[in-house]
């Protein structure tokens, strides 16, 4: 065959089952040799159906259904959701209880996103840095498990306050902890700004400039790396948030490496939030220790997971259930910003620039 | 730390997973695992029937009085019922282990029988659960508590209620 029968471009489907991506997504790739020259992205092919389970339970247990959406943010999540029951029915959280919900969810930002950076050193296939980052983010799931008893479902919170308290001990021990994670976290920065085949895979690759992150209106660690210096926790603050010393990270390249970055960064600030927290951690109860009936009424309310913000939407009538609960995930804003990071992407690195908006279809396609 | 620190110090502490099945796996005091019922404490309020986000646990009127019964298989471990149960007749042990081969999978269950009892004062058939005293000022003694137990719900609100208060 001669060569010039060969087409120019290829068409090529990644996912929705593939082997570099964890998630359900569907890709349709157009090669230009190794390069990227056009793609499709077609979502849509899980559906749990848990915004109708949502209206089917009350909005007592809709705070675990809700904490099982994401099991990455499955803090912020039922957070939100009690944020906005609270915002309906008036209830105030008590001061020790809005401090425990800073600490629970700075927790599950630090190892969520040691777990995304982790991921990006796996595609870049560097296997043994790899296993050194889980075994980081380790640190942090024993802690958890040790505080609220589950590694991801950590059921810290509920209607009106948190489920859980600390005492001496364990605050000892999350001091500890949070030690540890912070000299390795240190040295995985110091990896990531040296180390040459990091360096080399994600420098300067899927690039998403502030004005396409202002077009796709990316948010998160994704928006942050673009220069667009915007965090809930900062422009809207909830929990203890307006009290506490938050720093917000953003970079300019726009690449995978300093989406990285970003998250790297964030974890030592959420260490530092976590340790004024345990040192101001005011006495006092943790919940209003009652189970009110919710009125009917309508909220809406935002937070910042470590994807980034999360707005629920929460229609109550007067029966125990919701009539209408909705959510707007992360993802749903940051995928379509895959459509300019992978133009003229290199084939090999499509995986790792998926990996860097830290996809998760679990909560999108519920 | 370079690499070969990491390597160096790996090295010396041995393999970080877990040797389980052949050694203990790392399980915290605070693990949220098996739930256990505990029927003497419990109120018969059904809240944690009522807040399980499973429908895992199960109240049933008997001959004998009323049943608990918490489907493991069902339950997902999310400590709603414990959280708020009034007494602390329900908890999560943290008990992990719930492998069981396929022939036991109807008997993981936890269960519990609330027994009907005779009121001692008017003889009327009542469920024998906890007494709620939570309000009850000045807190209850022993020999109290025994009495109150002994009667139906509309005599234990007498009781309460004729109980001398000293001033
Ligand atoms: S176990 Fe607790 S919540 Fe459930 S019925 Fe008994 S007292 Fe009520
Ligand atoms: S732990 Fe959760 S799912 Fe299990 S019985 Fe209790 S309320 Fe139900």
């Amino acid at each position: 065959m001669s060569t010039h029968n060969v087409p120019e471009t290829f068409s090529i489907p990644v996912g929705p089952l593939h082997v570099a991506l964890e998630e359900p997504m569907y890709f349709k790739i157009d090669v230009q040799g190794e390069t990227v020259s056009h793609i499709d992205i077609n979502a849509g092919h899980a559906h749990r159906g848990i915004e109708y389970l949502t209206t089917k339970r009350t909005m007592y247990q809709n705070v675990v259904l809700t904490e099982r959406i994401c099991s990455l943010c499955s803090n912020s999540h039922p957070q939100t959701f009690a944020m906005a029951a609270e915002k309906i029915a008036g209830i105030e959280v008590p001061e020790r209880g809005i401090y425990l919900r800073t600490v629970a969810d700075e927790m599950k930002r630090v190892t969520s996103h040691l777990f995304n950076v982790a991921l990006l050193v796996h595609l870049v296939g560097y296997e043994t840095y790899f296993m050194h980052m889980m075994q980081v983010r380790e640190i942090g799931q024993d802690m958890l498990e040790s505080i609220f008893g589950n590694r991801q479902d950590i059921g810290a919170m509920c209607i009106g306050g948190v489920r859980y308290d600390l005492d001496d001990k364990s605050i000892a021990y999350i001091k500890g902890a949070l030690d540890k994670i912070e000299a390795e976290t240190k040295d995985i920065i110091k990896t990531f700004k040296t180390n040459g085949s990091i360096l080399r895979r994600t420098k300067g690759v899927g690039v998403l400039t502030h004005a396409e992150a202002i077009t796709c209106g990316v948010v998160g660690p994704v928006a942050r790396a673009s220069g667009v210096d915007y965090d809930v926790r900062r422009e809207a603050p909830y929990a203890a948030y307006d009290r506490l010393p938050l720093v917000v990270h953003s970079l300019t390249d726009g690449d995978v490496w300093s989406r990285a970055m970003v998250r790297l960064e964030e974890i030592l600030t959420s260490i530092d939030l976590l340790r004024v927290c345990l040192r101001d951690l005011p006495g006092g109860p943790v919940n209003i220790n009652d189970r009110p009936d919710i009125p009917p009424g309508q909220a809406v309310t935002r937070s910042e997971a470590p994807r980034g913000e999360v707005i629920y939407y929460l229609r109550t009538n007067d029966t125990p259930q919701p009539e209408r609960v909705k959510w707007r995930v992360p993802t749903f804003m940051n995928w379509d910003s895959l459509r300019f990071m992978l133009q003229d992407a290199k084939v090999a690195d499509i995986a790792m620039i998926v990996n860097s908006i830290d996809p998760c279809l679990s909560c999108t396609e519920r | 730390m370079n690499f070969l620190t990491i390597f160096a110090r790996n090295l010396k502490q041995g393999p970080q997973t877990e040797a389980f099945p052949l050694g203990p796996a790392f399980t915290p005091e605070r693990l949220r695992g098996r739930i256990e019922f505990n029927a003497d404490h419990c109120e018969g309020c059904r809240i944690c029937e009522r807040v399980c986000p499973a429908n895992a646990i199960r109240f049933a009127k008997t001959p004998d009085g009323m049943t608990f019964d918490c489907w493991h298989n069902t339950c997902v471990f999310c400590g709603n019922c414990e959280f708020y149960c009034p007494t602390d007749a329900i908890h999560q042990t943290n008990d992990w282990d719930l492998s069981h081969v396929n022939a036991d999978k109807f008997d993981m269950v936890e269960h519990g029988l609330i027994p009907n009892q005779k009121c001692v004062e008017c003889g009327a058939t009542a469920l024998n659960t906890a007494p709620v005293i939570k309000n009850a000022k000045p807190p209850l003694s022993a020999e109290e508590y025994t009495e109150l137990r002994a009667r139906c719900p509309k005599c234990r609100a007498k009781y309460l209620k004729n109980r001398k208060v000293p001033a």
